[in-house]
């Protein structure tokens, strides 16, 4: 267990948990009224025992047909939500549901970039990338200049970094808000649609980058994506969720080839193509 | 659970589920959160400086004009009832009583209610609709610490400050405008003033709790109205017609709090008044 990153299991999560993270009321009152309201009810189950492990050092792809979920896992993961029943364990430390909130789960240095960027709107790049490094005061305000330049330089927005956030492309403000999370030095690291509305170019350049931040940092990621030839260009496995449940993880060539029905759903093209060579 | 356990779980549940119970831990939360671990003296003195001058000084312009003609008019229909009823000796109570003790702070908080409440509804509740909140929590910012704090200590600084400037513009400037109207009018009020009398009546009326009220009373409200702010504001699902909502909300319950505490904090004189009264008799 303590070579694992995250361990889940036997999730359950209802949808009652995905209407906005209320920083207002104390959670303990969330927290007895969803447990009473969905104690019976299976039609408001998001996920249903669902399992995921996680080694350290690890890449995971979590695909599957939208609407099921997927972020859901993410919003979980990363404390916004909480489940209704099972454990969550993170670098095999055990965080009850009592404890888990967002704050909590980033003091263990897990890493979250949201599907629209969530950039805060008021500050420019700069102080945006700066933002938690200046709260946590990581280091004498030098050393987080030039962390903010090192991170900015990786993801190339060097050029943007006095602009607002509504002056920058969707594609632009996902990097800045890649370099964000890097800038943090993130051990877990979740991404909700790295590449959506990234050009083919810049796509390229965040995979090395992904890839970089494994083999050098030894960060776990998790990545929620519907663009699946992420994981064949990371090598790294796949999983889908299906009734939901997490499959077992498998490579990209194993799902290609093989002949279940998530299979049929998600690689139809790629099967095609792949008969055509 | 044990029976007790039962007891004090049922209770805390009770009032935590109640808006009030849950507009007080969100104060007591931001307290806590000052004296959280990494705390960050010069980043927060300076969000709650910059707060402080948004609030003061984008409200100044129509609380001066609003404290002024107030104060014009308090004093004309003091100086005239008075006059006519042959109760000179109380013109000093009666402003006091009106301008400094009741009107002045109630009227500055329904102003920065109005002006600065609903502004930090819109700001924050923008914020959670783009799950910026949600951003800030996962980086391990403390949005209450980070979003919060500093709106609450620096509103309230300027609630203070506010209210010393809508007293004495009251009183000043009105009496510049009383004097300017009897002069364009010739003197059709029928009002004989000067600023010797005007001051020396007011000051004669002034006791010690007028000055700690005169703290105490902007204290409460400010935490009252930026405290019922943000809590709206933070409460609103992700949905973008909830924040209209959210802020006519917040601004109408800031003004039945005000008055509601307003009126708490008078017993303070009325039981004065019953101890002068029993001292007579």
């Amino acid at each position: 267990m303590l070579d694992e990153a995250l361990r889940l299991d036997d999730v359950y999560l209802s949808t009652s948990e995905l209407s906005g993270t209320p920083f207002s009321v104390p959670r303990a009152v969330n927290y007895f009224e969803n447990i009473k309201a969905s104690e019976n009810n299976e039609d408001r189950l998001l996920l249903a025992g669902m399992n995921l492990t996680l080694k350290l050092g690890e890449t995971i792809c979590i695909g599957g047909p939208s609407g099921k979920g997927k972020s859901a896992i993410l919003r979980m993961i990363a404390g916004l939500a909480r489940p209704l029943k099972g454990h969550i364990y993170y670098f095999g430390e055990y965080l009850p549901v009592e404890r888990l909130t967002a704050l909590e789960v980033a003091k263990r240095q897990v890493g979250y970039v949201l599907q629209n960027a969530a950039l805060i709107s008021n500050l420019r790049v700069v102080d945006n990338i700066a933002l938690p490094l200046r709260y946590h005061r990581v280091g004498t305000e030098a050393e987080i200049q030039k962390k903010v330049k090192m991170a900015m330089d990786l993801m190339r927005v060097r050029n943007f970094a006095t602009m607002f956030p509504h002056q920058l492309s969707v594609g632009m403000q996902k990097r800045v808000a890649i370099a964000r999370s890097w800038a943090m030095d993130p051990k877990l690291l979740l991404m909700d649609e790295p590449t959506a509305g990234l050009d083919n170019y810049n796509r390229r350049n965040l995979l090395p980058l992904i890839d970089n931040m494994r083999t050098m940092f030894k960060t776990s990621i998790i990545i929620v994506t519907h663009d699946l030839m992420i994981a064949k260009e990371l090598d790294c496995n796949l999983v889908f969720l299906d009734d939901k449940k997490l499959t077992e993880p498998h490579s990209f060539d194993y799902w290609l080839h093989s002949d279940n029905e998530i299979s049929k759903d998600q690689f139809r093209d790629l099967q095609a193509n792949s008969m055509n060579i | 659970m044990t029976p007790i356990g039962r007891i004090f779980h049922s209770l805390g549940i009770f009032i935590l589920k109640r808006k009030v119970g849950q507009q007080l831990a969100l104060f007591f939360r931001t307290i806590a959160s000052l004296f959280a671990s990494n705390h960050n003296f010069r980043n927060d003195s300076r969000n709650i400086i910059l707060q402080t001058f948004f609030t003061g000084i984008e409200i100044f312009p129509p609380l001066f004009v609003v404290a002024t003609l107030f104060g014009t008019v308090t004093i004309i229909e003091v100086i005239s009832l008075t006059g006519k009823m042959g109760m000179s000796d109380f013109v000093g109570n009666l402003m006091v009583v009106l301008l400094i003790r009741e009107m002045g702070p109630i009227l500055t908080a329904f102003l920065i209610a109005g002006r600065t409440g609903s502004s930090l509804t819109t700001y924050i509740g923008g914020m959670v609709i783009n799950s910026e909140v949600d951003a800030l929590a996962t980086m391990g910012i403390n949005p209450i610490r980070y979003l919060v704090m500093p709106s609450v200590i620096g509103g309230t600084i300027a609630t203070i400050i506010m209210n010393i400037i809508f007293s004495a513009s009251a009183v000043g400037a009105g009496f510049l405008v009383t004097k300017g109207i009897i002069f364009i009018t010739g003197n059709a009020p029928n009002v004989q003033i000067t600023w010797g009398y005007l001051s020396a009546e007011i000051l004669k009326a002034l006791t010690l709790p007028d000055f700690v009220f005169a703290i105490v009373k902007p204290l409460v409200f400010g935490i009252i109205i930026t405290i019922n702010a943000c809590y709206q504001a933070l409460n609103i699902q992700r949905d973008i017609r909830q924040v209209p909502k959210a802020t006519s909300r917040s601004v109408v319950t800031s003004f039945l709090f005000i008055v509601l505490a307003d009126v708490v904090m008078s017993l303070f004189y009325f039981i004065s008044y019953m101890q002068n009264l029993s001292m007579m008799i």
